[in-house]
């Protein structure tokens, strides 16, 4: 089910605005993740798509569909909520089979159904336990098959992930691309986490304090990061930002003028700055003092103080010494110019939103 | 070896803690077996010379006991079932549902909640008569059929689920009236015996109503049929104590039955209140 937001906000109590005309179109087929900080009203953006909550203003479509005016009950999404919400007084099979049985589906049917969608998500051997007597992936499983038992056209996960050890939590995240695949069906995916979003979306939308940063792959938000916020927000370790003012004269001649007037930030990947010139992708050089080396397996990490301010490499080939001075060459992958609103006007590709 | 002394004490007085609430039990279990002269002697003792079990035959046949106990059976069991029906769509309505008025609403109800219920004797029968209610089973259980004190212990319950259930609920296509049966009460399971139980012991064991609103014989409850003992000519004590254990003794069993939910439920709200 492809899902359209048309200048879509919301306000929880009439005065505040939680979200700010958001507009969209989530391809059919695809896994989209919302991504962004605490806050920012990816629970509440996913509320509205499974008609929980009706937007103060704007519309919502399903397909070709105007859907906004209809309620949850009507909408027909399967949901996974951040805590699992299983019924606790059901078992595992019983909890499967709750929407199916809600839907008027004979019981025979329904069990066989739930059998089905027990083994999918691989909890066959657990449909007799009451959830509380399941682990937290188990539960997040189960969760995951009972969102799917009505044959949902979309799935929408709330940080489905958040309560799992480092361990499970990659274990699911391939589980879920791999349900999703199977099936086939439109899945929303909430997430604070980058690492988790870029290995399982087709697509990553960036929300921020209500607004929508960037809508893209995740290839693209990293290259081309469309605002500072997406730059600062997408890759670890966190891309240098500086100052414009912070430099004193070294980009002239290599950026354009016109350009270079209009900046007041600039970013820099921590990857692209190298201690060696690599000619035609070098987009200049600057001087800095090394501050901290460390050398860890294949990894060399560098401090560095450039005209009193600190900045990250990872590009280093030689063994360096503290306090020794070091020219860096600033590489045109991983070099951005933000303007005062954040925007980015020079590197990455410019044609790319 | 502190700790020990400690342990001691604390069992020391939780034991003497409980035969004094004991006390009257055993003093009614040990009267209903004497003789009518052993009830009175001074100073009392406790094991008659000889168990007069005939005190049971006798007490049970001293009044229509059989008719007594179907009429408590009936009134209990309508007061609590219909007692708990509307508590507990009350109960969802404050703790889940938007509606205008409704904190305004659940203060005064809140207030109503310090009024003593003696108090409301007088304005009740006087509704009751104004009806032509007074001698009748309505006016047994009409007036029992709400309660703000189970309204609120069960409100406090519903709202400690947490919100997602019922987002679940409506995802997985459950109505509110579903989602209140199937899945709200069931996980509420404790509490809701919990006051279930208080409210079949309030309700078979209250005594001033009954005797005020009825008068008729075949509408007498069994605390009220109890005065059956008392005469002008005195109290017969052994027929008197024979009556009430047997009137109590299910209240016991139920009790005992289900005291793991009545405390867990008691102490949950507890904490939450
Ligand atoms: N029921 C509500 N009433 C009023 N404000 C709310 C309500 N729910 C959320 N908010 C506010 O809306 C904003 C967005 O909340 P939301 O839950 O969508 O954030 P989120 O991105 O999901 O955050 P998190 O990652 O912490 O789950 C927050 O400022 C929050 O305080
Ligand atoms: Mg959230």
């Amino acid at each position: 089910m492809e899902v359209t937001f048309k200048d879509v906000s919301l306000s929880y109590d009439g005065t505040r605005e939680i979200l700010h005309h958001l507009n969209f179109t989530i391809p059919e087929g695809t896994l989209v993740s919302i991504l962004g900080p605490s806050g920012c009203g990816k629970s509440t953006t996913l509320m509205m798509i499974s008609g929980l909550l009706a937007p103060t203003s704007g519309k919502i479509f399903f397909g070709d569909k105007d859907v906004t005016k209809q309620d949850a009950l009507a909408r027909k999404v399967g949901m996974v909520f951040q805590n699992y919400a299983l019924y606790p007084h059901l078992t595992v099979l019983e909890n499967i089979m709750f929407p199916l049985k809600m839907a008027k589906v004979k019981k025979p049917e329904r069990k066989k159904r739930a059998l089905e969608l027990a083994k999918l998500v691989h909890v066959e051997d657990q449909i007799n336990k009451k959830p509380g007597a399941l682990s937290g992936g188990q539960q997040q499983r189960v969760a995951i098959a009972r969102a799917l038992a009505k044959e949902p056209s979309l799935l929408l996960l709330d940080e489905p992930l958040s309560n799992l050890d480092a361990r499970l939590r990659i274990e699911m995240r391939e589980e879920i691309r791999r349900i999703q695949q199977e099936t086939g069906v439109t899945t929303i995916f909430v997430t604070h986490d980058q690492d988790e979003a870029l290995h399982i979306s087709d697509h990553i939308m960036v929300l921020n304090n209500g607004d929508m940063q960037q809508f893209s792959s995740a290839e693209t938000l990293y290259d081309n990061p469309s605002n500072l916020f997406v730059a600062k927000f997408i890759g670890e370790p966190v891309i240098n930002t500086l100052a414009i003012a912070d430099f004193q004269g070294e980009l002239d001649q290599h950026v354009p003028a016109d350009i270079l007037k209009q900046a007041v930030s600039v970013g820099i990947r921590p990857e692209a700055l190298q201690d060696h010139d690599s000619g035609d992708d070098t987009i200049a050089a600057i001087e800095t003092t090394v501050k901290e080396f460390e050398k860890y397996g294949r990894e060399k990490n560098a401090q560095l103080d450039f005209h009193g301010k600190k900045l990250l490499t990872t590009e280093i080939e030689n063994t360096l010494e503290k306090e020794q001075k070091l020219t860096l060459y600033l590489q045109k992958s991983g070099f951005y110019l933000f303007d005062q609103d954040g925007k980015r006007i020079f590197g990455g590709d410019q044609d790319v939103k | 070896m502190k700790v020990k002394i400690a342990m001691v004490l604390r069992y020391v007085i939780l034991i003497l803690g409980g035969i004094i609430m004991l006390m009257p039990f055993l003093w009614m279990l040990s009267t209903s077996l004497k003789t009518q002269p052993e009830t009175v002697k001074i100073p009392p003792i406790w094991i008659p010379k000889q168990l007069q079990f005939s005190n049971y035959i006798d007490a049970f046949k001293a009044a229509p006991f059989a008719q007594y106990f179907l009429n408590s059976i009936f009134v209990t069991t309508v007061t609590t079932v219909g007692q708990l029906f509307t508590s507990i769509l009350a109960a969802f309505a404050f703790s889940r549902l938007n509606f205008y008025g409704k904190n305004i609403i659940f203060v005064i109800f809140l207030g109503t909640m310090m009024v003593p219920v003696e108090m409301l004797i007088i304005p009740n029968f006087v509704t009751l008569s104004k009806l032509h209610l007074v001698n009748t089973y309505a006016a047994l259980i009409v007036p029992w059929l709400a309660s703000f004190f189970t309204v609120f212990t069960l409100r406090q319950n519903f709202q400690s689920v947490p919100d997602q259930l019922y987002y679940a609920a409506k995802i997985d296509g459950a109505s509110d009236w579903h989602y209140l049966w199937h899945v709200l009460v069931p996980i509420s399971k404790s509490t809701i015996t919990a006051v279930t139980v208080l409210q079949v012991i309030g309700s078979w064991n209250s005594f001033m109503w009954p005797l005020i609103v009825t008068n008729s014989e075949n509408l007498r409850t069994l605390p009220v049929g109890l005065q059956a003992f008392t005469g002008d000519a005195g109290t017969n004590y052994a027929q008197l104590m024979a009556a009430s254990t047997f009137v109590i003794l299910p209240m016991v069993i139920l009790y005992l039955f289900l005291q793991k939910y009545i405390i867990a439920g008691i102490s949950k709200t507890g904490l939450k209140g």
